[in-house]
């Protein structure tokens, strides 16, 4: 039964370190339906073109996931494997072009969208049952224009369409096939910490606020530890040894546990009464320097000798 | 082209790669800075772990070349035997395995047996932060004062680490100032602790620490490894080998790789590190104002950490009973600096009163000062990254 049980977490284990290497962090991010002024294939033709985004901070290899403009038919376009190309670096894009022309390579899909239509795209995983991502593309979409994440591979869970808008090219809604829909030149969150914390004073109290309240949880935590561990000491100590409590207090005086103070005792007796054991030592607190490494110690890499037990 | 043209032409090649041809005073200073760091080192014994690899690393490093002979030599062409060595600097996986060695290495009975000198560590952090204002006010960028802030936790892999994150280009000033600094603890400290101590408060005798039972030790790290990194994920890869390694320790079953965690890897990677970030301190880009401004905010705070951790310890003595006074000493132990500031509490100590040996009471708020240092590290990390 133990066995069992413990094979069963291992397979949950397993299931779940699984899950976490799925494709969950691929986005779809920018979708152009007609394109006629904007960025060519390797053949130099215009066509429509769907770019997708790796939201993760690693490397993710989208070969065997499918595209879809059909919901009931999730395994339309099923990403080609050996392909190394189709590992997105963390953070960067993909386009794939909706050209119904597959057989010109990996990135030329079967997939059609329509203009003057809604057109629904969907990403499903390797199964072809779970369900990426997705997005409907509206049909007003004009040509030469895109629908664009705001920003790259952020949803919003309440209100899906809220996070896409509709670029027109022009300086401040441009279009920008595989590189960031925001263009950052500096770091948002210096910028906002320089401007409205100019002296420090808040980054400070706030920082010192959450190491304090990092130790002092810390430090409560081993308090109570020890408390706990302290109980079940005397607990123990009154059962073995059948004494009361007052007793038991007494004993746990740390003077009685104090290493320092044995060692002390120990060192007096030896100098002034030659009291000791048997074995003629000479009790030392220098520390013992020895020329030693696991690599070649003998205990460490001898095979043990199998003996019954 | 004639033979001796030809032998000409080749000699005066050679002597262009030279690094007499090459030289330049940028380059002279700093292999005399080099030179003064092994000096240190070997004749007054200040961290030669640390200074003569750091040290040789900076002669290394300014040995003048001809950088576009395309000799692939230099620490910054990629490629080069060094530059893959700096690797470990540059991404920073150098540091978390240091921390991993001094978690291997480390006793937290101390702190485990007095859990109230946690705080002590986290007192000390407010060099950190003091460092960081006045590094803001300066002129630097928030980033970049945090980068040089964080010299202040005086914890040379934290400020590397976070340095390779915020401030990739003021890492190797930033770097050295740490070492040096921590270095230099025996004479930056005991000044402080003298002036804002007084005679009756330095002969405080503080009760013996408790033993610390062996399941204490094993639950610290799993335990301090959750809440903190469950409080400042983003200090995971420090927090979480440094917890790692005592765990290695302490859980009785793994001694060989406590053994390899606490000797051979870490030796191996302190050589590494000093080497490459000695060698990083390039003339060119070591020998500027900002470097001039990182070694004065480092020394500032060290002087706030130091200065703030015995004021604390002070401070907190005011509500506790007179039985349970700490020796404000050990508060300037709460800046990391393992386990020289501890060290200096105890001679301290031991200056005003020969048999009050403060030394395990100060190694509380000494690794405390670890994980404070890389709990501020991350925090910072977490708002700048």
């Amino acid at each position: 039964m133990k066995k069992l049980f413990i094979t069963l977490l291992v397979v949950i284990a397993g299931c779940s370190v699984a899950m976490a290497q799925s494709r969950g962090g691929l986005r779809i991010n920018e979708v152009m339906v007609v394109n006629d002024s904007s960025v060519v294939d390797d053949y130099g033709e215009r066509h429509a073109w769907i770019e997708l985004y790796n939201s993760t901070f690693g490397p993710l290899e989208i070969s065997s996931v499918y595209l879809t403009t059909d919901s009931l038919q999730p395994k339309m376009y099923p990403v080609p494997l050996g392909d190394v190309n189709t590992k997105i670096p963390k953070r960067q894009h993909v386009i794939f072009w909706a050209d119904g022309q597959p057989d010109k390579g990996t990135f030329h899909t079967n997939l059609h969208l329509v203009p003057g239509q809604d057109n629904w795209i969907g990403i499903y995983d390797a199964n072809g049952k779970t369900l990426i991502d997705e997005v409907l593309v509206p049909a007003s979409l004009l040509p030469n224009t895109s629908y664009a994440r705001c920003d790259d591979g952020i949803q919003n869970e309440e209100n899906p369409a809220a996070a896409w808008e509709v670029r027109d090219g022009s300086p401040e809604k441009y279009i920008t096939p595989s590189s960031n829909n925001v263009i950052r030149d500096t770091n948002s969150r210096v910028d906002l910490f320089h401007d409205l914390d100019k002296s420090g004073v808040a980054l400070t109290i706030m920082a010192m606020s959450i190491v304090f309240s990092a130790l002092l949880t810390l430090c409560i935590c081993f308090w109570i530890i020890s408390r706990i561990g302290n109980m079940v000491l005397r607990r123990n100590k009154m059962k073995s040894q059948n004494i009361s409590p007052a007793e038991v207090a007494i004993k746990d005086q740390p003077e009685h546990d104090s290493g320092e103070v044995i060692a002390a005792i120990a060192m007096a007796l030896r100098d002034h009464l030659e009291a000791h054991d048997t074995e003629q030592t000479v009790l030392t607190i220098n520390k013992i320097k020895k020329a030693y490494s696991p690599w070649s110690s003998k205990i460490y890499n001898m095979r043990e000798i199998p003996g019954r037990k | 082209m004639s033979f001796s043209e030809f032998i000409i032409g080749n000699l005066t090649r050679i002597w262009e790669l030279t690094g007499f041809y090459n030289a330049t005073w940028q380059h002279l200073v700093m292999l005399l800075v080099g030179l003064f760091f092994i000096f240190l080192a070997i004749k007054k014994n200040f961290e030669p772990m640390l200074l003569v690899p750091i040290g040789f690393g900076m002669l290394i490093g300014n040995v003048p070349f001809n950088t576009g002979a395309g000799l692939e030599i230099g620490i910054y062409e990629q490629g080069s035997v060094l530059n893959i060595l700096y690797n470990g600097v540059s991404a920073g996986w150098y540091p978390p395995l240091i921390f991993l060695g001094i978690g291997a290495m480390t006793d937290f009975s101390a702190l485990i047996a007095n859990p109230k000198l946690m705080l002590i560590g986290a007192a000390a952090q407010f060099g950190v932060f003091g460092a960081y204002m006045i590094a803001t006010a300066i002129g630097f960028m928030p980033d970049q004062a945090a980068a040089i802030a964080i010299i202040g936790g005086a914890d040379g892999p934290t400020a590397i680490f976070l340095s390779s994150k915020l401030a990739p280009n003021l890492m190797g000033a930033i770097a050295v100032s740490a070492y040096l600094y921590m270095a230099l603890v025996p004479l930056i400290q005991p000044p402080i602790m003298r002036l804002l101590t007084t005679k009756k408060e330095r002969v405080i005798r503080m009760k013996p620490a408790r033993a610390v039972s062996q399941n204490e030790k094993i639950i610290f790290p799993i335990v301090g490894m959750l809440l903190t990194c469950f409080v400042v994920p983003s200090a995971l890869p420090l927090l979480g080998m440094l917890f790692f390694g005592n765990l290695l320790r302490e859980c009785g079953v793994t001694t060989r790789l406590a053994k390899t965690a606490s000797n051979a890897l870490t030796d191996i990677v302190t050589i590494l590190l000093g080497m490459t970030v000695g060698a990083s301190t390039q003339a060119t880009t070591f020998l500027t104002k900002e470097t001039i401004f990182i070694f004065f905010l480092g020394f500032m705070a060290f002087i706030i950490a130091s200065t703030s951790g015995v004021l604390f310890v002070k401070l907190f003595n005011l509500l506790l009973p007179k039985s349970k006074k700490i020796n404000p000493l050990i508060g300037n132990a709460g800046v990391s600096a393992v386990p020289m500031s501890a060290r200096i509490s105890n001679n301290l100590g031991l200056e005003y009163d020969p048999s009050n040996y403060l030394l395990m009471h100060a190694m509380g708020p000494n690794v405390s000062g670890v994980i404070g240092s890389a709990v501020a590290a991350g925090v910072l990390l977490g708002f700048l990254a």
